[in-house]
């Protein structure tokens, strides 16, 4: 019993050292291969270097432009106006109320003295209307000033105003909030703009992403055509499916581990050299390219992954076909 | 050591099989030569025989090996039975001499202390002592021929099947090449050549079968096929 144990554990060495020096077999083709084939070399690792540079570019952009529209969403607040002799203890009811609500996410109030002031400190060069102000009676309102998770949609904080017996008493008639009449129209607008602009992105991504990667995938289709003979061979001598496919494989992996870090380095010096114009467009570029430094390790192994995985896939497909026994 | 049985084979929705009927056996240790024009069917014959092409109908048995029975996924195996050598020799152009001879141990899971012993004295059969390292591209085309025929019989396998082998080469080149099949075959391996060269095959003096339009119109033992010149 112990020897038959013996012969078969014996065996299972034998065949996980047989897998092992078939894996490393593999690997040492497909460095050769990428080593020897000179041109085909340089050729696919550029593809796959412009492809990955494209995505690294794409998704930069994209994370900027979600900064740019976050930056303007933050700008964007809605004003409700309360009469002037508003009473401390009606604001705070008002504020808690408004904080209840789901689709707010901040409110600020600029009571009437605070608004008087800010006034007064833009105005400081202009000492007639500073002299005005002064003689006048205050007639600032208060400002409760509202953010929304999305701009677009104003109906609960509608209703709370519409509705609550505290808002009606003491909201200036004179001054209609900033959601109704003409001002509703312009967020409305902002509102669109931005999200449109984030699908926009979203959907350029993805269109330069897929073509990219269905250019590597003809590249390498095109190279392993190239070697169609070889892969025919190797059958008609007796190698197996994945004896075969495996060089292919390690070949891609190396084209996509060059070409990422390659990639990665082109791109972050684009993004890092265009920083100050940006900056002067009032693109927000800084945390993308924050981002970027902080998390080089992994912006790094997640191109290499990337590089390989479409290097395995455009790999794998591609010798499919030549496969069938 | 070879067996075909009523083996017809079609291709597509073609009316007229590229076999019909055919029926051989060859022995163990024989050297047979396939004869035949083009399109007699001597291709189809190989391509059945390492699995290429599956027959139409009949049966077939290599080295006790019934490829009725045989399942997709052992083809490899069987293939590795079988050594095959072509007329355009099918060599890996990136890798050398030394790695090309290799390889057909390598996917058979030798370790790299037999590689080592094995393929130098099969480099030294078949007289291409020195050239190790030279990439295909950089040897004629008989030592090209020298190198698939190593590959073909390094794993020492009962059967090697040559396609023409002399096809591409010029007469002294082509004698070598027969030559060396003669040795192989003296050492116990069975040998299918297929050629037109009607020299080769009356110098030769072994069993002609001749293929015709997809049958075997003959059939003559070793020694008694004469032929003339552009005949064959």
């Amino acid at each position: 019993m112990a020897r038959k144990l013996d012969a078969k554990s014996f065996a299972q060495k034998k065949r996980g050292r047989r897998r092992w020096l078939t894996f490393i077999r593999m690997c040492r083709y497909g460095v050769n291969n990428f080593s020897r084939n000179a041109w085909l070399t340089i050729a696919a690792t550029a593809v796959m270097t412009i492809t990955l540079l494209i995505v690294f570019i794409t998704l930069a952009s994209r994370s900027t432009l979600v900064n740019s529209i976050d930056e303007i969403r933050d700008k964007v607040d809605m004003s409700v106006y309360l009469i002037t002799d508003v009473e401390d203890s009606s604001v705070y009811v008002i504020e808690d109320g408004l904080r209840n609500l789901e689709s707010v996410t901040k409110v600020d109030y600029v009571s009437p003295e605070q608004a008087r002031e800010n006034f007064a400190k833009e105005n400081s060069s202009d000492p007639t209307t500073l002299n005005a102000l002064n003689e006048a009676v205050n007639k600032f309102p208060g400002t409760l000033r509202i953010k929304l998770v999305d701009i677009n949609d104003t109906t609960e904080l509608e209703e709370f105003v519409k509705n609550d017996p505290t808002v009606q008493e003491n909201i200036d008639k004179n001054r209609e909030p900033s959601f109704a009449g003409e001002r509703r129209a312009a967020i409305q607008n902002i509102g669109k703009t931005v999200d449109f602009a984030d699908k926009v992105g979203l959907g350029a991504s993805v269109v330069f992403i897929t073509i990219s990667s269905l250019i590597v995938f003809n590249t390498i289709r095109m190279a392993i055509f190239n070697r169609k003979d070889e892969i025919e061979m190797m059958k008609l001598i007796g190698a197996d499916k994945s004896f075969i496919r495996g060089p292919f494989i390690v070949e891609a992996v190396v084209y996509g581990f060059i070409a990422a870090l390659i990639a990665t380095g082109l791109g972050f010096a684009a993004l890092y050299s265009t920083k100050g114009k940006l900056l002067d467009y009032g693109i927000a570029v800084s945390p993308t390219i924050d981002f970027v430094i902080t998390y080089i390790g992994f912006v790094l192994l997640g191109m290499i992954l990337l590089g390989a995985i479409i290097g395995v896939v455009s790999s794998l497909l591609a010798t499919r076909r030549y496969l069938k026994i | 050591m070879i067996l075909l049985d009523r083996v017809t084979k079609t291709y597509g929705k073609s009316t007229k099989p590229a076999l019909s009927r055919i029926s051989l056996h060859v022995k163990p240790k024989e050297f047979v030569i396939l004869v035949g024009t083009s399109g007699a069917g001597k291709s189809t014959l190989l391509k059945l025989l390492t699995r290429e092409e599956k027959p139409t109908s009949g049966k077939i048995v290599v080295g006790g090996i019934d490829y009725d029975s045989l399942k997709d996924k052992h083809i490899p195996l069987l293939r590795r039975k079988i050594g095959v050598v072509f007329q355009d020799f099918k060599l890996l152009p990136q890798r050398t001499v030394y790695e090309n001879i290799a390889f057909a141990l390598e996917i058979a899971g030798m370790t790299n202390r037999e590689i080592k012993n094995t393929v130098p004295k099969v480099i030294e059969l078949v007289g291409l002592a020195g050239k190790e390292k030279s990439f295909p591209h950089q040897l004629s085309g008989g030592e090209r021929q020298r190198v698939a025929i190593a590959r073909a019989v390094v794993r020492q396998p009962k059967i090697l099947i040559a396609d023409e082998p002399t096809g591409n080469l010029d007469p002294k080149h082509s004698w070598d090449i027969v030559r060396l099949l003669e040795k192989i075959n003296h050492y116990g391996t069975t040998v299918l050549l297929t050629t037109h060269n009607v020299e080769i095959v009356n110098k030769l003096q072994r069993r002609v079968v001749t293929l015709d339009h997809g049958k075997i119109t003959s059939d003559q033992a070793q020694g008694s096929y004469r032929q003339g010149k552009g005949a064959a």
